[in-house]
């Protein structure tokens, strides 16, 4: 799977729990996600659970840093590194 | 702003004068000039200089003991935080009951320290330990960001003098760390001279809102609780609304009219947040005024719709403290597959948990090893620690079921309900997290239900 595709299935998730009325297409991939108000902070919890089961990141052994899921790219660097 | 803003754009353009790009600039080729050659790092040392000073000057606050313990507690203390470093940098190369558990080695080593301190023989070494140990609750947590900036595999380079300006901040605090560690402060660090003025200007206007708080809790304290230690009091010239402060009143249920009583429970809960905002906003401004621009420690709490919402706002570095090091590492290792109480067991675990660890080990009575005293100041925080997991567990489901959707209906009246909801349930439990021993967790119960006329 490219970065490309990854990102396609990241914003197509970010869709279903992102707050109504701001469109996941128009965020820069350094764009906070709980800064620019797209989704907030509970909502990385069920980015983490995606993260889970989509690419099967283990955080229980990697550790959770609050900072690689502060954005798009920073996810797409995370599952990069995780899945290579 | 154009000339013909209305009232409302002219007072937001004011309150929010630190955007203003006109301000902005002017700041930029005025002010950063002056202080130019204070370019980031030159800007850390001169913080991890203060941070010494700050050592010494903190142990004395909190040590009883004669000063030769606090000028030697000092250095050992700063080698203890080497000690840390050490483990931090070479994580990957320990035991791996350290590596796998970095976190659960820190607080062994603070269990060492108390047994240690408890066990002493009377006479220097004893004094030594009592310089020490108080200082633990401050540093335990501000290690522990470092050990996981250490797990992140970021410490590479570093040295230890490159981590003193957060582990004893200048810039003040409690034994929360405002600010977090290394990690979040060097992401948000200005590195350029305008995002340095800006975090700048973001700062004074922080460090105002602090005051102007302040004085609102002044004015609080003599016209509504004729506090006899508030300047205002006299200014006033007698004139109070008199209404008895909730601590005086829970241990008298049925001292005063049920409606002051309710009014007396909203206002602590109106005078905590405040009090809380006005101190933390002078601590985050001045860290501002370094560069570093820091979340608000308390920022619109009694604006918040849910509970947890509100508990994201009200103390944020301390809620920082418990989702960092009991909610997440629970959440991500316990019942993965069942959704609803992975969140209510990482929630108990942090505002459970972990909440009732940090207050315990921090009291005086339990560094001095008297259960008993512990237990009696503790106990109430319990119950408190308890209902505060059960809202919070329960918000956060309800979030999640909502999340994606519209937002709640009911407009302004609707928002209104929910923001009272929110105030009565964190008003109400309040009761059993006020300090003090007096009275116990039956007494507070039995004011709780004299509340409802029982």
């Amino acid at each position: 799977m490219t970065r490309a595709e990854r990102a396609t299935a990241l914003r197509a998730f970010l869709r279903t729990i992102q707050k109504p009325g701001l469109p996941v297409e128009g965020l820069g991939e350094d764009e906070g996600l709980v800064t620019s108000g797209l989704i907030d902070s509970l909502a990385i919890l069920e980015i983490v659970t995606w993260l889970e089961e989509r690419f099967g990141i283990d955080f229980a052994t990697l550790g959770l840093d609050p900072g690689e899921l502060r954005s798009i790219g920073s996810i797409l660097d995370l599952i990069g590194r995780e899945t290579s | 702003m154009s000339r013909g803003a209305g009232p409302g754009t002219r007072l937001r353009a004011l309150v929010q004068f630190h955007e203003d790009p006109a301000l902005l600039s002017w700041w930029t080729a005025r002010v950063a000039p002056v202080v130019g050659w204070l370019d980031a790092p030159r800007r850390r040392r001169l913080l991890s200089l203060a941070a010494l000073a700050f050592a010494v000057e903190r142990m004395d606050d909190r040590s009883d003991g004669p000063a030769w313990a606090v000028w030697l507690g000092a250095p050992i203390l700063v080698g203890l935080c080497w000690g840390v470093w050490r483990v931090a940098l070479e994580l990957r190369r320990m035991p791996l009951a350290v590596r796998s558990r970095p976190q659960l080695f820190l607080h062994a080593v603070l269990a060492l320290g108390l047994v240690a301190f408890w066990t002493a023989p009377a006479g220097a070494p004893r004094q030594l330990l009592a310089a020490i140990v108080p200082m633990l609750p401050f540093v335990i947590w501000r290690l522990g960001y470092l050990l996981k900036t250490g797990q992140r595999g970021k410490l590479a380079g570093t040295k230890l003098a490159d981590h003193l300006f957060y582990l004893f901040p200048a810039w003040g605090g409690t034994n929360t760390p405002y600010g977090k560690g290394f990690d979040y402060l060097t992401g948000i660090e200005a590195r350029t001279a305008e995002a340095f003025a800006r975090s700048q200007l973001a700062g004074v206007r922080l460090i105002l809102l602090g005051l102007v708080w302040r004085g609102v809790v002044e004015m609080m304290a003599a016209a509504v609780y004729a506090d006899p230690k508030s300047p205002l009091t006299r200014v006033l010239g007698g004139w109070t609304l008199g209404v008895p402060r909730l601590p005086d009143l829970v241990p008298h249920p049925g001292s005063a009219p049920l409606g002051v009583v309710w009014f007396s429970l909203y206002l602590e809960l109106v005078w905590v947040t405040l009090r809380l905002a006005m101190k933390g906003h002078v601590i985050i401004g001045v860290l501002r005024l370094f560069g570093f621009n820091a979340f608000r420690n308390t920022y619109k709490p009694l604006l918040a719709e849910s509970v947890v919402e509100f508990w994201n706002r009200y103390y944020y570095y301390f809620k920082e403290v418990l989702a960092e090091f009991f909610f997440f590492p629970t959440f991500v290792r316990r019942f993965r597959h069942h959704p609803r109480l992975r969140i209510a067991a990482a929630t108990f675990a942090a505002a459970f948990a972990g909440n009732m660890y940090y207050h315990t080990i921090e009291q005086p009575a339990f560094l001095s090893r008297s259960l008993a005293g512990t237990w009696a100041v503790m106990h109430s925080r319990l119950l408190y620690c308890f209902l505060l997991a059960c809202g919070i567990t329960i918000s956060m489901l309800r979030e999640q079921r909502r999340r994606g959707m519209d937002a709640p209906a009911g407009g302004a009246a609707g928002r209104l309900r929910r923001i009272a909801g929110v105030w009565t349930f964190f008003a109400l439990i309040h009761v059993w997290a006020l300090p003090g021993r007096d009275p116990d967790i039956f007494g507070r119960t039995r004011f709780f239900l004299s509340l409802f006329g029982w």
